[in-house]
C-alpha cells in the first residue's frame, strides 16, 4: 500500500499531523520542556517510519508540503512586526546590536565548541548555522560548505533547546526591557523561540519575530565572509 | 453593483481564515517568483514578509484582513519543522557518542547565545534611555 506514492502521501501526512495534534494535547495537559511538540512530534513519527522500514527520501516525498508551509508563516510575520512598529522605530539600533553580537556568538561558539569536542570539520561546518531559522540556516550551511539537511536537524534541536531553557535564562538574568527578553528568544531559538515569546507577551514574541528575520538576513550576508574564513 | 461585490469580497476575507492563509501563501508565491527571477540570496518567505509590510505601511491593505490567518500560521508553525527534522533517519551514525557531542555544543552554545544577546540588548536599552533623558523613560 505504501508503494503508491499518493497514498504514501496521504498516509505520512495524517501520521504527522496525527501526531503533532496528540503531542498537542499532551503539551497542554503537562506543560514541561520534554513535552514540547517540536521534540515529541519527530520521535512518534521517528518510531512509525522504523517500525514501517521507511527512509527519510520516502517520508519527505509525501510531507514536503508541509515544509512549504513554512513560507506562507514567515509572511505572516509582517503583522506582528507591522503590529509593534512604534516601538521597532524607537528602538532599531539597540535590536541591531543584539542581532550582531548574537549572531557572531552563535557562530563562534559552534565553531570553538565543536573543535574542542572534536568533532569533524563538516558536522563544524553545518553546526555554524543553527540559531537562525530553518530556510536561511540551509541556504548558509550550503554556502560555507556543510550539510543543508543536518544543519535543518540542528535548526531544530536548537529550537528544542532555546525553547526550553529560555525561561531559565530569562530567570537568572536581570532583564528589564522586553526588548531583551524577545530578542534572547528570537536571537537563540528562532521560530520555536518566537512561538514560546508569544506566549510570555505581545511584545515580547513581536520583537522575537523580528529578531529572528534580522538574525536570518545577517547571517545570509555574512555567509560569503565566513566561507572565505573557514576555507 | 461592483463596489458592492468588491465589499461582500472583503467581509468574506474577514470571516475565513483558510481565505487569509491563501492570501498568505499568494504573496509568498510572489516572492518565490521574485527570487527567481532576480537571482536574490534570499528565502521568498522572506521577499513576501517585505511586500506585506510594505503594503501595510502605505495603507494599501489593513491588518484585519490576514490577521487571523497569519495567527493560525504562526501559532501551528512548529508542525512546519517537524518533517524536516526527520532527515535524522538518514544519519544513524548521529545516535551515539558524536550524537551527544553535538547535543552539548548546541547546548551550551544556545544558552551563551541568549545570555550574550539578552544581556548586550539590555545594556544598550539602558544605556540608551539614560542618554535620551527622562521624557522617553517607559519606551518598552
Amino acid at each position: 500500500m505504501l508503494r503508491d506514492p499518493l497514498f504514501a502521501a496521504l498516509f505520512w501526512s495524517a501520521v504527522t499531523i496525527g501526531c503533532y495534534a496528540a503531542a498537542r494535547l499532551v503539551a497542554r495537559r503537562w506543560r514541561s520542556w520534554w513535552t514540547s511538540p517540536l521534540l515529541l512530534t519527530p520521535v512518534a513519527v521517528g518510531i512509525v517510519a522504523l517500525s514501517l522500514h521507511t527512509g527519510y527520501a520516502d517520508y519527505i516525498r509525501g510531507t514536503h508540503w508541509l515544509v512549504l508551509m513554512m513560507g506562507p508563516a514567515t509572511v505572516a510575520f509582517a503583522i506582528p512586526i507591522y503590529e509593534q512598529r512604534a516601538l521597532i522605530r524607537r528602538q532599531w539600533p539597540v535590536l541591531l546590536v543584539g542581532v550582531l553580537v548574537g549572531s557572531t556568538l552563535a557562530m563562534s561558539t559552534a565553531f570553538l565548541l565543536a573543535d574542542l569536542l572534536g568533532l569533524s570539520h563538516t558536522l563544524q561546518l553545518s553546526l555554524m548555522p543553527r540559531s537562525t531559522s530553518t530556510p536561511f540556516a540551509m541556504s548558509v550551511s550550503s554556502d560555507i560548505g556543510g550539510l543543508p539537511d543536518l544543519t535543518a536537524v540542528f535548526v531544530i534541536v536548537t529550537g528544542i533547546c532555546g525553547a526550553a531553557l529560555g525561561e531559565l535564562v530569562m530567570k537568572l538574568m536581570p532583564l528589564r526591557s522586553s526588548l531583551a527578553r524577545g530578542a534572547l528568544f528570537g536571537m537563540g531559538a528562532h521560530g520555536a523561540g518566537v512561538a514560546r515569546a508569544h506566549q510570555i507577551g505581545g511584545e515580547e514574541g513581536s520583537i522575537a519575530g523580528l529578531v529572528m528575520v534580522l538574525a536570518g538576513l545577517f547571517n545570509v550576508l555574512m555567509a560569503p565572509v565566513v566561507a572565505a574564513l573557514m576555507a | 453593483m461592483l463596489r458592492n461585490m468588491l465589499r461582500s469580497m472583503g467581509v468574506t476575507l474577514h470571516r475565513s481564515m483558510i481565505l487569509q492563509i491563501a492570501v498568505l501563501a499568494g504573496f509568498w508565491a510572489v516572492g518565490e517568483a521574485t527570487v527567481r527571477l532576480t537571482h536574490l540570496p534570499l528565502p521568498g518567505g522572506i521577499v513576501g514578509m517585505v511586500v506585506v509590510l510594505t503594503l501595510l505601511g502605505t495603507g494599501h491593505i489593513r491588518p484585519a484582513v490576514v490577521r487571523r490567518g497569519a495567527g493560525w500560521l504562526l501559532a501551528e508553525m512548529l508542525l512546519f519543522f517537524v518533517p524536516a527534522v526527520m532527515a535524522i533517519l538518514d544519519h544513524g551514525e548521529l545516535m551515539g557518542l558524536v550524537g551527544l557531542k553535538i547535543a552539548a555544543v548546541i547546548l551550551a552554545g544556545t544558552v551563551m547565545v541568549m545570555g550574550g544577546t539578552a544581556l548586550t540588548v539590555d545594556l544598550c536599552y539602558r544605556w540608551r534611555m539614560r542618554a535620551s533623558a527622562p521624557e522617553a523613560g517607559h519606551a518598552a
